[in-house]
């Protein structure tokens, strides 16, 4: 064979068919550990630490250009973003005075009903380093990982409501799946009465779904949707969602309403991950 | 014969023959490549370069890679993509294991004449990989990252050339006849 270097005089190894045949049983071998028993976390985070430092570097000059480009801002749209948020700092400051005088009500008001009081939450701010190339999952990798504390199913939320859970922890960074993912749904109430549903992704990034929902349930277009708090994982009082249409039930016994994400899902750079409750949450009274 | 091939290889071939490290080099670029941070709308059509260049060193330098490199591969693209770990990693080795038995065929072929014997299986490894992860329950598919297949297939000719390039073999003769 002139055309293939270094080939042996005496062919030593297995048949390309047999090694073929050893290789795919490996890989079926891996592929049912990692689908059915989720044993090959170790595998995957060693080999993710290892990549890590090459994806930092690949990305580095993407985000020098990045920084070079917001260098050169004018003078007036500084002014103006000043301005803008002097503005919102002082409506914080009015939102905020009003939060601390309803929390300490809310604490007076437990207090006389002697229900437990509500837990704290502590959050870390992690910042978005890459979304996964994969055509199944709507997820991103966060620039925290389990050496920062964090674990997998901590929630992920942003300035503007839910973002999503951490789905799995490597060693530097993490994989959130984002609300809109197919497989990831989140407890919510409705703000106007009250009601409790199950808001799921569709796997779009502008729609979410509430899937099994009664026929008779009252809910409209224009209800703002908060986290319950009851599965202890999401802390009460997320926003989630905004239902943007209902649809009676067609061919299934049960409704649907369609609703918009308030969490910018795959729009911001920074996002918070919450550290979930340590104890039992507490029951969330019924309004 | 004027334009025939010769039997032995001639000229720059003989003097640098595809080594261990240019085989590495090329792999390890076209790896890091797919790992750039890409426009998230564009994902859909970036296609998959490490296979590629996995495949044409199939063709070109059977003994330097094999199915042990192709299927580490497919875990580190497994392990970037996040998805299952071992779909890549089958879908580079189905690939591998094809065009390593098929080389010597493939060998007397020019790129353009080669894309037709290799678009299925550029097609067939998104295809694969879809359908597998569709198998294993990962919801819903998005199916137009079929496109990167067709991407791959675009992109063959000049890839093969870049690497044609890079490992110092002539181009076949315009009209090359297999003895």
């Amino acid at each position: 064979m002139p055309h293939t270097p270094q080939a042996p005089l005496f062919v030593r190894e297995m048949a390309l068919p047999t090694r073929f045949a050893l290789y795919v049983l490996v890989c079926l071998l891996l592929l049912a550990l990692d689908t059915r028993y989720s044993a090959l976390a170790w595998l995957r985070g060693g080999l993710n630490a290892a990549l890590h430092p090459m994806q930092r570097v690949l990305a580095a000059p993407w985000e020098w250009s990045q920084d070079v480009a917001g260098f050169f801002i004018t003078h007036g749209e500084l002014k103006r973003d000043n301005d803008h948020l002097r503005e919102e700092r002082d409506h914080m400051r009015i939102a905020q005075q009003d939060r601390q005088t309803l929390l300490a009500e809310n604490n007076n008001l437990r207090q006389l009903l002697e229900l437990p009081t509500r837990p704290d939450t502590a959050s870390r701010v992690a910042e978005i380093v890459q979304t996964v190339p994969s055509p199944f999952s709507r997820k991103v990798i966060v620039n925290r990982g389990s050496a920062h504390g964090l674990a997998a199913g901590w929630p992920v939320v942003d300035a503007a409501g839910l973002v999503g859970q951490v789905t799995r922890s490597y060693p530097l960074t993490s994989e959130v799946t984002l609300l809109t993912d197919r497989d990831q749904g989140a407890p919510v109430q409705n703000l106007r009465n009250g009601l409790r549903l199950i808001v799921s992704g569709t796997g779009s990034d502008r729609l979410l779904e509430v899937r099994f929902l009664d026929m008779h349930a009252d809910i409209k277009e224009g209800d703002l949707l908060y986290t319950s708090g009851i599965d202890g994982t999401y802390p009460a009082g997320i926003p989630v969602a905004q239902v943007v249409k209902t649809e009676p039930p067609r061919n299934t016994p049960f409704a649907r309403a369609y609703c918009r994400p308030l969490g910018g899902v795959g729009r911001y750079r920074h996002v918070a991950v919450l550290k979930p409750l340590e104890q039992a949450p507490a029951p969330t009274p019924k309004p | 014969m004027n334009g025939a091939r010769p039997l032995l290889p001639q000229g720059a071939e003989l003097a640098a023959p595809p080594n261990r490290a240019k085989v590495m080099a090329t792999l390890f670029a076209a790896l890091c490549l797919t790992l750039l941070p890409w426009v998230d709308g564009l994902r859909w059509l970036l296609p998959d370069l490490t296979l590629m260049v996995l495949l044409y060193w199939c063709i070109h330098a059977p003994r330097l890679v094999g199915l042990g490199i192709a299927f580490f591969l497919g875990l580190v693209t497994d392990v970037t993509h996040g998805l299952l770990l071992g779909l890549d990693a089958l879908a580079y080795c189905g690939a591998a294991f094809v065009v390593l038995s098929l080389h010597k065929r493939l060998e007397g072929f020019d790129a353009p004449r080669q894309i037709l014997q290799l678009a299925p299986l550029l097609l067939g490894k998104e295809a694969l990989v879809l359908t597998l992860g569709l198998a294993f329950g990962r919801g819903e598919a998005d199916w137009r990252y079929l496109a990167a297949g067709l991407v791959a297939i675009l992109l063959w000719w000049p890839l093969a050339t870049l690497l044609d390039r890079i490992s110092g073999r002539p181009a076949l003769p315009e009209k090359a006849v297999m003895e």
